[in-house]
Parts: structure tokens; C-alpha cells; sequence
């Protein structure tokens, strides 16, 4: 089996799957998570052998051709593509474990299962792709699968809304996306990765920053990316697992994936909008995050703050032009790449703490009504901790170097963003002690709560091995040579910035831990910012409004309009216009009216003699 | 074995249309052996038309497979049967074939009343469809048509729904102007080329020698255009559309929809445009226009819509733009899209009306407020209806075909009038909106009073095996197409290349006063000369096909 056929059965084995379960396994669950399971585990395997045994290739079929234009089904596996990788099949297969635990009892299993092995395949179908119309593709596919597995429990009203939302809004950032790719196609004459990288070396003038704008609309949808990040919170209506998987650590982070892939089509005029738009993104999202009470909103929200952050550190990478430009913009690349595997493990940790939490607790999602969960769930807690101390930045887990590497370019790049991106850490800082404090400490504040129980090893062995990836994975030695393409542009503080950046990260964090431990305090019963500031929290909590002009755009500007269309067609096109002329030529006819019997048999006869005559006058007269 | 492929040919059309005269003529019920008669008459166009797709491979000369002819007594003026496929009629008689066999399938075992005559009148329409593809002769290609037509307007008149005797007669009469302006046309063609044969193919030598003035040309190709735009649902011309396949019955509905509304299309596209071509250049910016019409005005209408019949049939009216984009550029990428969307709409527009009436039996009501949670009790129904629609919507997955046309017809787009993507893409998100909000409203969230009142005390089956079948035999083929692309599209570009690719045509019509008050210059084509306003990265592609063949 050659190199190509192993990459392309990889891809396939979770497609098999899926059609499987959706066509033969609908009813037998047990069955269905099995094979799912079974998929991911060849998954993991195949990739684990492609990672580490150094195989990096390129190749493509012909899909498709009309004269010059030729879309073709391709492959390119470098050590980007198999970095995401990594964090795609470590993640997947742990989240499918937890599943089995997670959704013993849903009666919707198999259907789950088929949507897991669906979304696998169309995550790796994004890892693979070599060019950008494959790339599309997949990234539509994902997006089925994301609508597929939040809506879930589609008998809820709100989970069926979340997942329209989730698909529309992203369907709204793949319009600029399509039109990104047409214009590509016509500027550059391709659309494979590995052409387009050869024409910007040669020329680097060719680059258009429309074009890098409209492709960078992908990641504002998919990342959530303000404005487009709308759909991230209400997607936690999906089964928690998915969370876990789809919006925290893998699919949401495809959008920061595919800038990294595609950087050499990006100017730097684009780069700074980009970076804005991440910065801006960061420090909203931590600060909506403050006063959501649902624990799995205030990781939503975390998620896209943290997206901002790897979004900005991309972004960054760009603003030092003077004549090194590939460097640069390579050192960006490294600081979000870096980010986007690390928030993985302790994103995905979090949130599967979260379900265990949740499935603990009966579905119970309040912070304010879990609490002592310390003493009850020990395994769940722990984990939870790490997985809280690496995302907000404590000295020698994971998240401390990969922010420290994004704080320290923008330190050396723009100072305004890397006061905001202190900022963000400051708040990451606060709003994660107090949903820790708040579960874990003090007593049961539901029935709920006080009954939970540690869960099987099925859900609590995947958070074992996920915070030790939590830990371990800002560190060299788990960075082996493998990986030296994006891990060799990381940028590194030296001296006195390290001295600084260090400083800064590690006393936004000390100050936001503290100031929510005082604020809060252990095992609080009510949100003390919503009963001393009000004003403030219910500002925060309208989260700036976003939802509220989107409903109103859809409630009162489209609905209003396509009825005011509608109105327009029916009476103006097809009333006066088309009825008025039927009109006239009913007066007109008024004389030959008597040929009219109004049965329609006889207009049918009618025909039938005309197309008789016309033969005859046709064949005999003419 | 070629001869057999040719008879197979001609008795896939006539095959139908005998078996439908001894339904109507010997007997009056629908008994045993009418229903196994009409089953065989169903099934047969559709099995040739698999194996005519598998065994295609055209005569370089002509462009054509199959190609026979049967004498008719009219050769003094040029009419004879012939018949024949090539790349760009391939596809849609596969399509016809196959949605015919569904809709038939479906009608079998339908309750309507007097089943043998409306049988009937199906198996006229589908040897009627299958006719129109594969007739190489203008004028059987425009008998067909009439064969397929007139037992819509009798289905919908007898055997229709709501509003059926307004719809029959809005129908008849804008269908059979269209129908007639498109004679009009091709007689003119027909006369003007001097050709003493009727056939494409002896109309395409004709006019290769000399070709029709270029005043005559805008006016011919102006008659076939709003001809034939009126019977594929051009905006404005789309009112009867939506109106009659609401009243339609669902095997009518969907054999119309889906196949019978691409004979404009195709004619334009077959027959118009490469005949024609400076005509059509001179008309092609306001196709363009209108059929921008058809994307963002039809698109918002069908957002409005309640009632899911009227929605599906809004949408394909919607969709019929992006044929007519495709077609508006006239180069091999845009028509080889627009064929391939065809193509792939007609398949998912079929299976919508299919679907839409199994909701139909299950909630007593079109009307989408009403609806509300039906995945509960048939989630796979449910299963097919959201797989149908995302398909609809362009969505690549089960869609993967439609989004091969959509995005062809985009990039060929790209080329004739940029400004003319954004708008055109836009179309995807509106779409996005219509199909989602359907697929919600019908299927999730909790059900509704208005149907717990409909339901109570009735069972309410999931989808049954005759629902499920015609609906999976669309679903495969649109799948297989989707995933294997080149199946199709490698016999179309083959077809489009040599009618669309050449570059002389446009040169002419730089110099020809169009049929409107701007000049040709501004219709696109001169975009299309490689020497004048070549897109910007023409010169690297070309370095760059060049690398890729050493790479090779």
C-alpha cells in the first residue's frame, strides 16, 4: 500500500462509517458507537503513522474538467497540515471514548455517532486538502456536520434554532469565502496551495488584498470571529462531547488552519485587519464571558476570545516588513499554530469536565446550582483545575507558553494590541476562577448537585490523558523534529522582553485570579456583579448586542423585505402586468369568442387540430 | 451491439407512448396488468437510458452517439425522426429516464382516481421527454415537447388541487405562447440557414458556410430566447410557475419541474446559441440581468413563502437562474455548469415534490406554520427531506452535484461580468435561509397544535417502501454524480468545447449593433479574447499548465 492510498483510506474509513451507521445501524446503537469507534481508532493510528513516520507528500486526481478550468480532488500533508492533524485524531478518539459514557442512554445514539464519524471525516478532508476548492468543500461538510450534531436534540426549540443559526451564519462568511476562491481562480489561474505559494514567490506584487480579505471571511465564520461569532454560544445546545470536539478544539480552530495555509495569499494591508479583528474579538468574548451562569457558555465564550487571540497572533505576524517579510509573517504563524494545539487539549479538557459535570448532575448547566463538586467528582476536579490553570496562562503548563509567545509578538509588533491582549488574559484570569470557584467550592447549591458521582473510567480516563497533554504540551521535547516547520517559527522572548512579557502575563494573571477570589468568593449562591452592578452585568450579559440587531435584521429587514417582494411579484408581475395584458386581449377577443367553449378538452382538441393542420400545410402545401 | 444501443434508443421513447395508448385505448381500470404495463412502460426508458449513458461514446465527426433515422414521408421538407445523443443531450435524457421511472413509480401506487388514465397520460409525458433528448431533428424535438406538455395541463385540470382549473388555464396559455413564440423562432432558423433538413446537424453544416445576417440573427434569436425563457421560468415570465406546480399533481410536478422546464434551456443551449451566435451575444447581458432576477427577487419571494409546495416550486424557479447565468456566458464553463445544474436540479427538484407530498399525507396540510416536529415520528423521512434540501441549496455532501454546476456556472461567470459573482453568490446564503428555515419548520422543535389535531387518532408511518424507493433511486444517482463528476462532465466538455470555446465568433459579433441600444463590445466577449482584456493571471496559467505537464 503506497503513501497515497493509506492517506486517502484515512480519509475515507470515517466516511465509511458514517454511511454505514446512517444506512444499516439506525436502530442498533451500541453497534453504531462501536464501529464509530472502531473508526476513529484506525484514525488515530493511520495518523499517528503518517506523523511520526515523517511522510510528507503532495498528489492529486482530476475531478472534473470543462476546457481549461479543472477542479481536482488533492492532497498535501506537510507538517502544518500534520500538526492539526495530531490534535484532530488525539482529540477525536478521546471524545469518542467519553461519548460511549456520555450518551449510554440517548436514544438518538446511533445517529450521534454517524454525525462523530461524519465530522471526522470532513475534519481531515480540511487537513489534507492541497487546494482551495477541496479545501470549500470540507469546510461546508464540517459545517453539516456541526448543524447535524447540534441539533441534536432536535425536539428542543432552541437547539433546532442554534443549528439553523450555526449554519447561516457560517454560510454567511463562506459567501465572502466562494467569492475569495473565484477571484483567486481568475487572479492567480489555480487554485492548488503549492502553485499559488511558487506565483507570490516570484511576485510578490500579484497579491490583492480583496482577495486576502474575502478568504479571511472564512475564519470570521467558522472561528467565530466578530462579527460572525454569534452562532458559538447557541451551538452549546449540541451534546457536550461535540463541544468538546467541533466548537472548542478542532472545527473552530479550521479557520485559523487555513489562514496559516494559505498566508502567502494574504498582504499586509489584510494581516492588520485580520489582527484588529482578532484583538478585538479576544477581548469582547472574555468580557461577555464574565456574566454568562451556563458553564458551558462561559467556555463558548472563552473559546472565542481565545480564537481572537490566535487569530490577532497571525495577524501580528505580518507588521514587521522591512525586508524580511517570509519571517515575519512565519513567526505568526508558529505563535497561532502554537495556541490553536495547546487551547485543543485544555479546551477539550474543559469541556469534557464540563460534561462530566453536567451528566453528573442531570443535565443540570447553572454554575449556580452545582457547587462542592471538589469532594463528590475528585478526578473531574482535578482535571478541571489543570485544564483552568493552563488556559489562563500558570508558569509551566501549556497555555503559559503559547500566550506567552503571542504576548511577546505583540509586544515587539504593536502595542496597542498587546495591551489588549493583557487585557483579555486579565479577564480569562477572572471569569475562570469564578465559574471554578463557584462549582467546585462551597456546598450543593441543587438536588442535582449534591447526588453527583465521580463517572466511569470511560469519561474520567480521556480527562486524565487530556490534561496531561494540558501540561506537557507547551514544552520543547514534546515538539520533536517532526513538527520543526511551524514549531522552529514560534518566536521566543530573550532578555529583558522575556523579563517583561513574563512579568506582565504573570501578574494579569495573579490580578484577576485574586480579584475574582475576593469578589466572588468560594461556593457563591448568587452572582454578586449582578446584585451590586447591575447595570454593568446586564450590559455584559446582552453580550454588545449582537444578538439583538441580528433579530432584528431577520425579524424586521428580511422578513419585511421578501414579503415586500413577494407582494411586488404577485400583484405587480403577476396581477396588473401579466392580467392586466390578459385583460386587453379579452376585450380584443370578444368577437371570436364564441370558439371558446371554456372546456379545457376542447382547447386540448384545438391544439391537436392545429398541430394537424400545421403537418399538412407543413407536408403537403408548402 | 451498436445497432442494438440505437433501437434501444428509439424504443425508450416510443416504448412509453405505445404503452400508454393501450392503456387508454383497451380498458377502463386500473387492474393487475395496467399497473404491470405501466411499471414495465416506466422502468424500461429508464434502465436504457443507464445503459445508453454507460455505452456513450460520441462519433468524433458529428459529436453524436446512436445516430439513426426513421424515414417519416416528410423528407421533401426535411422532417425525419432521427435521433442520436450527444454530450450536452446525454445528461438529460439520463434525467429523464430516471425521474420518470420515480414519478411513475410514485403514481403507481397512488389513490388517485381513474389511475389508468392518469397512468396514461404519464407514460405520454415520459416518451415525450425522452423524446425531446434524444431527437437530433428541431422539428421532433418541438413534437415531443408538445407530447410531454399537453398531459400536464390535462393532469393538472383533472387531477390537481387547490385552485387546479386557474392554474390548468394560466398554464396552458403562457406555456403554449412560449411554446409557440420558439416555433416561430425555429422556423425562421430553419428557413434563413437554407438547410434542406431539419437535423442539427445538416443546420450546423448549412450555416457553417454562410452564415444568417446579423440583424436576422437578433431577431430569430430573440424569438427563441423569450420563447423558451417563458417555458423555463424566466423572470418575469415565471408567474405561472410556482402557481402550477402547486396545483399539480406530484408525479406531474415533479416530471415538469424537474425535466420538462429544462427544454428551454436546452434548446438555447443545443440549438439557439451555437447557431445562432451573434444573436445570442446580443442578447446575452439582458439574460444575464433577468436571470439576476430570477436569483435575488425569487430568491427573497421564496423566503416569504408559507405553503411548502409554492416554496419548492419558487426555489426551482430560483435555481433556473443559475442555469441561465451559466448559459449568459456563453463559454464551455458556463453552459457545461448550467448543463450539469441542470442536470442535478432536476433530480433534487424532483425528489423535494416527492417529499413534499409524503409530508403532505402525514400533517393534512402544505401550510409550513402548521407543521412542527414531524422528525420525531419519522426521522427518516425527516432524513431524506433535510438531505433533499441541502442538496437543493447547493450544500457539497449530498448536493455535491449541484454544487459542482453552482460553482462552475460561477467561475464561467466570473469571466463575462465580475460584478455579476457577488449578487450570484449571494443567491447561496438566501437559499440557505428559505431551505433551512423549512427543514426547521416541518421537522424540529415540538409539534404543533394544528397538528395534533390533524393526527389524532391516525398513525403516523415513518417514510413507506414506495416513497422510500423512487426517492433513493433519485438520491443515488445525484450522490454518484456528486462523487464521480467526470462520469458526466468529460461527455459535456467534450460537446461544449468545440460549440462555446472558439474565440472567432465573438470577434464578429465586437462589430454587430446588438439588439439593445449598447454595443456588443460591452456584452462580454471581447473579456473572452485572449489578446485584449485577458484576466490578469493569464500568462502565469499558462506557465503554469505547462509546469504541471512536466510535472507529470
Amino acid at each position: 500500500m503506497s503513501v497515497e492510498h493509506l492517506i486517502v483510506i484515512l480519509l475515507l474509513v470515517p466516511f465509511v462509517s458514517a454511511g454505514l451507521i446512517g444506512a444499516f445501524l439506525r436502530r442498533r446503537g451500541e453497534l453504531a458507537a462501536a464501529v464509530s469507534l472502531a473508526a476513529a481508532a484506525v484514525v488515530l493510528i493511520g495518523s499517528l503513522y503518517l506523523i511520526f513516520g515523517n511522510i510528507r507528500e503532495e498528489f492529486s486526481y482530476d475531478w472534473m474538467t470543462f476546457g481549461e478550468y479543472t477542479v481536482s480532488m488533492g492532497f498535501y500533508f506537510n507538517d502544518l497540515a500534520a500538526l492539526l492533524l495530531f490534535v484532530v485524531a488525539v482529540v477525536g478518539f478521546l471524545i469518542h471514548v467519553f461519548s460511549l459514557g456520555y450518551m449510554k442512554d440517548d436514544p438518538g445514539k446511533a445517529r450521534y455517532f454517524a454525525g462523530l464519524s461524519l465530522f471526522m471525516f470532513s475534519m481531515m478532508g480540511i487537513v489534507f486538502a492541497n487546494n482551495l476548492i477541496m479545501m470549500f468543500i470540507f469546510w461546508e461538510l464540517v459545517g453539516l456536520s456541526s448543524f447535524l450534531l447540534i441539533n441534536h436534540y432536535y425536539h428542543k426549540p432552541s437547539a433546532a434554532a442554534a443549528a439553523k443559526k450555526a449554519f447561516i451564519v457560517n454560510r454567511l462568511g463562506d459567501f465572502g469565502f466562494l467569492l475569495g476562491i473565484i477571484w483567486s481562480y481568475w487572479h492567480f489561474g489555480t487554485l492548488n496551495l503549492f502553485e499559488m505559494e511558487a506565483l507570490v514567490g516570484a511576485d510578490p506584487e500579484i497579491l490583492h488584498v480583496g482577495i486576502g480579505l474575502l478568504l479571511f471571511c472564512s475564519a470570521l465564520g467558522k472561528s467565530g470571529q466578530i462579527p460572525l461569532h454569534v452562532w458559538l454560544p447557541d451551538a452549546m445546545e449540541g451534546p457536550t462531547p461535540v463541544s468538546a470536539l467541533i466548537h472548542a478544539a478542532t472545527m473552530v480552530a479550521a479557520g485559523i488552519y487555513l489562514l496559516c495555509r494559505i498566508f502567502f495569499l494574504i498582504p499586509p494591508d489584510a494581516m492588520a485587519v485580520i489582527m484588529w479583528v482578532g484583538a478585538l474579538t479576544a477581548v469582547l468574548g472574555s468580557l461577555c464571558a464574565i456574566t454568562q451562569t451556563d458553564i458551558k457558555k462561559i467556555l463558548a465564550y472563552s473559546t472565542i476570545s481565545q480564537l481572537g487571540y490566535m487569530v490577532a497572533a497571525f495577524g501580528l505576524g505580518a507588521l514587521v516588513l522591512d525586508g524580511e517579510t517570509g519571517t515575519a509573517i512565519q513567526a505568526g504563524i508558529g505563535a497561532a499554530m502554537f495556541h490553536l494545539v495547546t487551547h485543543g487539549f485544555f479546551k477539550a479538557l474543559l469541556f469534557l469536565g464540563a460534561g462530566s459535570v453536567i451528566h453528573a448532575c442531570h443535565h443540570e448547566q447553572s454554575i449556580y446550582r452545582m457547587g462542592g463538586l471538589r469532594v463528590t467528582m475528585p478526578i473531574t476536579f482535578a482535571t478541571f483545575t489543570i485544564g483552568v490553570l493552563a488556559l489562563i496562562g500558570m508558569p509551566g503548563l501549556a497555555g503559559f507558553f503559547s500566550k506567552d509567545a503571542i504576548l511577546y509578538l505583540a509586544w515587539a509588533n504593536s502595542k496597542a494590541v498587546f495591551v489588549i491582549l493583557a487585557l483579555t488574559a486579565l479577564l480569562t484570569a477572572f471569569y475562570m476562577t469564578r465559574l471554578w470557584l463557584t462549582a467546585f467550592f462551597g456546598e450543593a447549591k441543587s438536588e442535582a448537585a449534591s447526588d453527583a458521582r465521580e463517572n466511569g473510567w470511560v469519561m474520567t480516563g480521556p480527562l486524565v490523558i487530556l490534561a496531561i497533554f494540558s501540561v506537557l504540551a507547551g514544552y520543547e521535547f514534546m515538539h520533536p523534529a517532526i513538527f520543526h516547520d511551524i514549531m522552529m517559527h514560534v518566536p521566543h522572548a530573550e532578555g529583558g522582553d522575556f523579563a517583561l512579557v513574563a512579568g506582565v502575563s504573570i501578574s494579569v494573571l495573579v490580578a484577576g485570579l485574586v480579584a475574582a477570589w475576593l469578589f466572588y468568593g468560594a461556593g457563591a449562591r448568587k452572582d454578586r456583579l449582578e446584585q451590586h452592578r447591575p447595570a454593568i452585568h446586564s450590559f455584559l450579559a446582552r453580550a454588545f448586542f449582537f444578538d439583538d440587531v441580528y433579530d432584528w435584521y431577520v425579524v424586521k429587514v428580511q422578513q419585511r423585505f421578501s414579503s415586500l417582494i413577494n407582494f411586488f411579484d404577485h400583484i405587480v408581475i403577476s396581477g396588473l402586468i401579466v392580467r392586466g395584458a390578459a385583460g386587453i386581449i379579452g376585450f380584443v377577443s370578444l368577437g371570436i369568442k364564441s370558439a371558446q367553449t371554456g372546456s379545457l378538452h376542447g382547447y386540448v382538441y384545438w391544439i391537436f387540430l392545429g398541430v394537424v393542420l400545421m403537418w399538412l400545410f407543413v407536408g403537403f402545401i408548402l | 451491439m451498436a445497432e442494438i444501443s440505437e433501437s434501444l434508443l428509439q424504443l425508450s421513447v416510443f416504448v412509453p407512448i405505445i404503452f400508454g395508448g393501450i392503456l387508454l385505448l383497451f380498458g377502463t381500470s386500473a387492474n393487475v396488468f395496467a399497473r404491470k404495463l405501466a411499471f414495465v412502460g416506466f422502468l424500461f426508458p429508464a434502465l436504457v437510458s443507464l445503459w445508453l449513458w454507460f455505452a456513450f461514446s460520441p462519433d468524433p465527426e458529428t459529436g453524436y452517439a446512436f445516430l439513426t433515422e426513421v424515414p417519416t414521408g416528410l423528407g421533401i421538407v426535411g422532417i425525419s425522426l432521427k435521433l442520436g445523443l450527444n454530450g450536452i443531450s446525454l445528461p438529460l435524457f439520463v434525467l429523464a429516464g430516471v425521474a420518470g421511472f420515480a414519478a411513475g413509480f410514485y403514481a403507481l401506487v397512488s389513490p388517485a382516481e381513474r389511475l389508468r388514465q392518469y397512468l396514461a397520460l404519464l407514460l405520454f409525458m415520459h416518451g415525450g421527454l425522452m423524446g425531446i433528448f434524444a431527437s437530433v431533428d428541431v422539428f421532433f424535438f418541438y413534437f415531443f415537447h408538445e407530447i410531454a406538455l399537453i398531459p400536464t395541463f390535462l393532469m393538472i385540470g383533472i387531477w390537481g388541487g387547490r385552485e387546479r382549473h386557474y392554474a390548468a388555464m394560466k398554464m396552458t396559455i403562457y406555456l403554449s405562447l412560449g411554446a409557440l413564440l420558439s416555433l416561430v423562432g425555429l422556423i425562421a432558423l430553419y428557413v434563413q440557414s437554407g438547410a434542406t433538413s431539419f437535423d442539427i446537424i445538416s443546420l450546423k453544416n448549412a450555416l457553417e458556410g454562410q452564415s444568417i445576417g446579423s440583424v436576422a440573427q437578433r431577431h430569430t434569436f430573440a424569438l427563441l430566447l423569450f420563447g423558451f425563457g417563458i417555458l423555463v421560468s424566466l423572470w418575469p415570465f415565471h408567474t405561472w410557475a410556482a402557481l402550477g406546480y402547486g396545483a399539480a399533481p406530484t408525479s406531474a410536478a415533479m416530471l415538469h419541474a424537474g425535466v420538462l422546464k429544462k427544454f428551454g434551456l436546452y434548446g438555447l443551449i443545443q440549438i439557439g446559441a451555437p447557431l445562432l451566435p451573434e444573436g445570442a451575444a446580443s442578447w446575452m447581458y439582458l439574460l444575464a440581468l433577468l436571470a439576476l432576477g430570477n436569483v435575488i427577487v425569487i430568491g427573497f419571494v421564496t423566503v416569504a413563502q408559507r405553503d411548502l409546495k409554492q416554496m419548492i416550486g419558487f426555489s426551482s424557479v430560483m435555481h433556473m437562474g443559475y442555469c441561465f447565468l451559466g448559459l449568459a456566458c456563453l463559454s464551455a464553463v458556463g453552459v457545461g455548469g448550467a448543463v450539469i445544474l441542470m442536470f442535478a436540479h432536476g433530480l433534487t427538484v424532483a425528489l423535494l415534490f416527492l417529499l413534499g407530498n409524503c409530508i403532505y399525507q402525514r400533517t393534512g396540510t402544505f401550510d409550513m406554520r402548521e407543521m412542527g416536529g414531524l422528525a420525531r415520528k419519522a426521522p427518516v423521512l425527516a432524513a431524506f427531506f433535510v438531505t433533499a434540501m441541502l442538496a437543493s441549496i447547493g450544500l457539497p455532501g449530498p448536493g455535491l452535484a449541484n454544487f459542482w454546476g453552482e460553482l462552475t456556472v460561477f467561475i464561467g461567470l466570473w469571466q463575462y461580468r465580475e460584478w455579476m459573482v457577488v449578487p450570484a453568490v449571494f443567491g447561496v446564503v438566501i437559499s440557505a435561509v428559505y431551505g433551512l428555515r423549512a427543514a426547521g419548520n416541518i421537522f424540529f422543535g415540538e409539534e404543533t397544535d394544528e397538528f395534533r389535531k390533524a393526527s389524532k387518532g391516525k398513525t403516523i408511518h415513518d417514510i413507506l417502501w414506495f416513497e422510500r424507493t423512487p426517492a433513493l433511486v433519485l438520491l443515488a444517482l445525484l450522490i454518484l454524480v456528486g462523487l464521480w463528476p467526470r462520469s458526466l462532465t468529460d461527455g459535456i466538455n467534450e460537446t461544449v468545447a468545440p460549440m462555446y470555446g472558439g474565440g472567432d465568433v465573438a470577434i464578429e459579433a465586437a462589430d454587430a449593433t446588438p439588439g439593445s441600444a449598447e454595443g456588443a463590445a460591452s456584452y462580454g466577449f471581447a473579456e473572452r479574447l485572449p489578446t485584449c482584456c485577458a484576466p490578469p493571471g493569464t500568462e502565469v496559467r499558462t506557465a503554469i499548465k505547462m509546469d504541471n505537464h512536466s510535472h507529470e
